[in-house]
């Protein structure tokens, strides 16, 4: 699916879509122990648009899944929509949780700072050489078969 | 023009006999179906990271669905099979685990009494596992008591994190096994490529150029050496002429326009799928089941590495998303034959980090209730703070389990897709059983307070295996011990489908060593080497 797909097309511009998908989310991942709504996020507003912009392919599954879920009996609902179709199922939540978990606010609040380089520093001593961890594999001696003495078939 | 050498397929192991053949001024011609990558087309820096890698970096063929990828049909697979299509094959997504087969792997047949011998031994291959080693950089701790001496990797281990850290004491207690892991992953800057950044996204292509791949470790020289590459070119049949000699190939562009490369030796390096296909697909008068498969063993003993996953939780933010993939340790512990156990031959375990948090926070890793307020609970107590033992066990060679023509099937250029039937075996299950609950202890000890298993995974067929198997036997194998076909004395096979037995571990650095040891036979018996008139 390309992003000029009809289908993408209808649901980015599919307000009420949008609202039961924000409902659904919610019930999802409700604001509790410090973090935000799913809602309050954005997964389906602006998060949503960011998502579908790399996953264009998710769009279609996203609306057959939204348009069978119900929000106020979301655990049942979801268990349903796996058995009946996985691909909707697994669509719905990848929207959701793809467009929360790549908020900058959300990362910020739970310590993930992203995929970031760090340098390598192969000059320092690993800790498991100074804390002696090495000599006693080397003192139980060879840990593999040998077969020097087999008559291979 | 006629080519000394036809290659199909750019991947791990048509890379490195690419590279030796054209150093020794044979005139080389690859045929790949897909194209060149650059570093910066990879998902790794941008925040959407997780969502690309489940898809336009996918690592089955079937989710990616690209034009150049072939779909399989595995609706009788147990396991799904994954591979990358492109300059440097599969070897874009692999995490760089670059471990060798141990010596009893060669001889399984002889001392358990299953299976095959393969008719070369460790040995054999050890000076080509050496320059294999240097070729493709590996980054590991000299001195395994796992593996004969010398064991020397040329570069120095990569850091293996706090996790890890914990598991090596754990082992040291408990007087088992554990290695730093020798990763096929730079820990310097060298051969004007750089050295690993950690960023910890391997399995979606590496933005450094850090791990080795034949785009950047092979293919680069053969082509000032002047081997020709041709991307975009999908083979469809290997030509074999009257005089039983193959002549070349035929292919497909994008365009749809088809074209012949003739060459007088054609090396299938497609992988183990790839290559029983093209064999497949190649019957004709004179081999109606296929080309070189007199034996009837082509596209059978199909072996792909059951794998489970025990993950251990830890109280302590370990930020184990974060650092290269492939393996922090590993464990021989329980790789040999133990006849007090209910299964031959074992398996490997590599420890590696647990991802981000669109991968925590999803019900393959949260179970299907993590929702409502609890979510976050879960989300704290995970991310970051597991690490995972990847368990692979010997795959023993069943000829049910194998790679035929699927009747409707057919890819981008119209050309039969492959049906992959696979059954995993009692003695893998059982081999299985038994690691993982070795595994849960060995995490216990290191002091998780929880131990998670994903048994039997099905997106685990990352190993392909088995499918053209090398003897000394024309009716028991399709190949000899130099990968040369028994029926087609100028047609090599040098990727994993000549396996006799899978061994336990990962398959690259004895594939990529194989493929080194064909490329120097043919070197030095060019003269003797019948060619087509
Ligand atoms: C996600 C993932 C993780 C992995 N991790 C590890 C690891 O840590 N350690 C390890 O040892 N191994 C790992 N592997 C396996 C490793 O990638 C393979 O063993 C290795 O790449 C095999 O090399 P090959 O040359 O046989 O085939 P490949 O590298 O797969 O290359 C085959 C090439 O042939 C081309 N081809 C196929 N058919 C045709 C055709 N008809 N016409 C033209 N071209 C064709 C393909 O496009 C492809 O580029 C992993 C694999 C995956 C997918
Ligand atoms: S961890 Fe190292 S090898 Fe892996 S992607 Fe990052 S730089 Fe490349």
């Amino acid at each position: 699916m390309s992003a000029s797909d009809p289908t993408l097309g209808a649901v980015v511009a599919d307000d009420e879509l949008r609202d039961r998908l924000r409902r659904f989310a919610d019930a999802l991942i409700p604001a509790a122990h410090g973090m935000p709504a799913a809602g309050d996020v954005g997964v389906a507003d602006g998060q949503l648009d960011k998502v579908l912009a790399v996953r264009p392919d998710l769009a279609e599954p996203l609306a057959r899944a939204v348009a069978d879920v119900d929000p106020a009996d979301h655990l049942t609902s979801l268990a349903r929509l796996r058995d009946r179709d996985r691909e909707a199922h697994d669509a719905l939540l990848l929207v959701v949780v793809g467009g929360y978990y790549i908020d900058p606010d959300v990362r910020r609040r739970i310590g993930y700072d992203g995929q970031q380089p760090v340098e390598v520093r192969p000059e320092i001593i690993p800790n498991y050489v100074e804390e002696g961890l090495i000599e006693p594999l080397l003192a139980r001696g060879p840990v593999y078969r040998a077969v020097d003495d087999i008559e291979r078939r | 023009m006629k080519a000394d050498v036809l290659i199909v397929g750019a991947g791990a192991s048509g890379g490195v006999v690419a590279r030796r053949l054209a150093a020794a001024g044979f005139d080389v011609v690859c045929l790949e179906q897909g194209g060149w990558h650059d570093l910066d087309e990879f998902p790794a820096p941008r925040p959407e990271f997780e969502l690309m890698a489940r898809k336009q970096w996918a690592h089955s063929p079937n989710d990616r669905a690209l034009p150049e990828d072939y779909p399989l049909n595995e609706d009788d697979s147990d396991i799904a099979t994954l591979m990358f299509n492109g300059v440097g094959g599969s070897l874009i997504l692999y995490a760089g685990d670059w471990s060798r087969l141990h010596p009893s792997d060669f001889c399984v047949r002889s001392q358990d009494g299953i299976a095959d011998d393969w008719p070369i031994s460790y040995e054999d291959l050890r000076p080509y596992y050496e320059q294999t080693d240097v070729e493709f950089g590996a980054a590991g701790l000299g001195g395994d008591p796992a593996y004969p001496a010398p064991f020397e990797p040329p570069y120095p281990p990569l850091p293996i994190g706090a996790g890890a850290l914990r598991v090596a004491r754990a082992h040291t207690r408990l007087g088992w096994h554990w290695w730093p892991g020798t990763n096929s992953v730079l820990s310097v800057n060298a051969g004007g490529r750089r050295a690993c950044a950690q960023w910890g996204t391997c399995l979606w292509g590496c933005p450094e150029g850090a791990k080795a791949s034949t785009d950047h470790t092979h293919w680069p020289q053969a082509i000032r050496d002047g081997a020709k590459l041709i991307t975009g070119a999908r083979v469809s049949r290997v030509l074999v002429g009257p005089g039983g000699l193959a002549t070349g190939a035929q292919y497909v562009t994008e365009d749809g326009a088809e074209h012949v490369q003739e060459a007088d030796v054609v090396i299938m390096a497609a992988n183990a799928i790839g290559t029983a296909r093209l064999l497949l697909l190649s019957a004709g008068p004179g081999h109606a089941d296929g080309l070189c498969n007199a034996s009837g063993l082509v596209g059978r003993r199909l072996m792909v590495h059951p794998f489970a996953n025990v993950m251990g939780l830890f109280d302590e933010q370990l930020r184990t998303w974060q650092g290269h993939i492939g393996s922090k340790i590993v464990s021989y512990e329980f790789y040999e034959t133990d006849e007090r156990r209910d299964f031959v031959r074992g398996a490997k375990w590599s420890l590696a980090p647990t991802g981000g948090p669109i991968n925590a926070a999803l019900p393959t890793r949260a179970g299907g209730s993590t929702w409502g307020p609890d979510h976050h609970l879960h989300m704290r107590s995970y991310l970051g703070r597991g690490v995972s033992w990847g368990i692979f066990g010997e795959d023993l060679p069943d000829p049910e389990n194998r790679v035929t023509l699927d009747a409707e099937l057919t890819d981008s250029s119209g050309i039969p897709a492959p049906k992959i039937t696979y059954r995993v075996g009692d003695n893998s299950r059982r081999c299985l059983d038994f690691q993982i609950e070795r595994a849960k202890e060995s995490l216990l000890e290191a002091g998780a307070y929880a131990v998670e298993e994903e048994r039997l995974m099905r997106h685990s067929g990352w190993h392909l295996i088995g499918t053209a198997m090398m003897g000394t036997d024309p009716e028991r194998s399709v190949v000899d011990g130099y990968g040369r076909a028994h029926e087609i004395e100028n047609l090599y096979i040098v990727d994993g489908s000549v396996f006799p037995t899978s061994g336990g571990v990962n398959p690259t650095s004895t594939i990529a060593a194989f493929a080194a040891r064909t490329a120097d036979h043919l070197i030095a018996t060019r003269n003797g080497q019948r060619v087509p008139a």
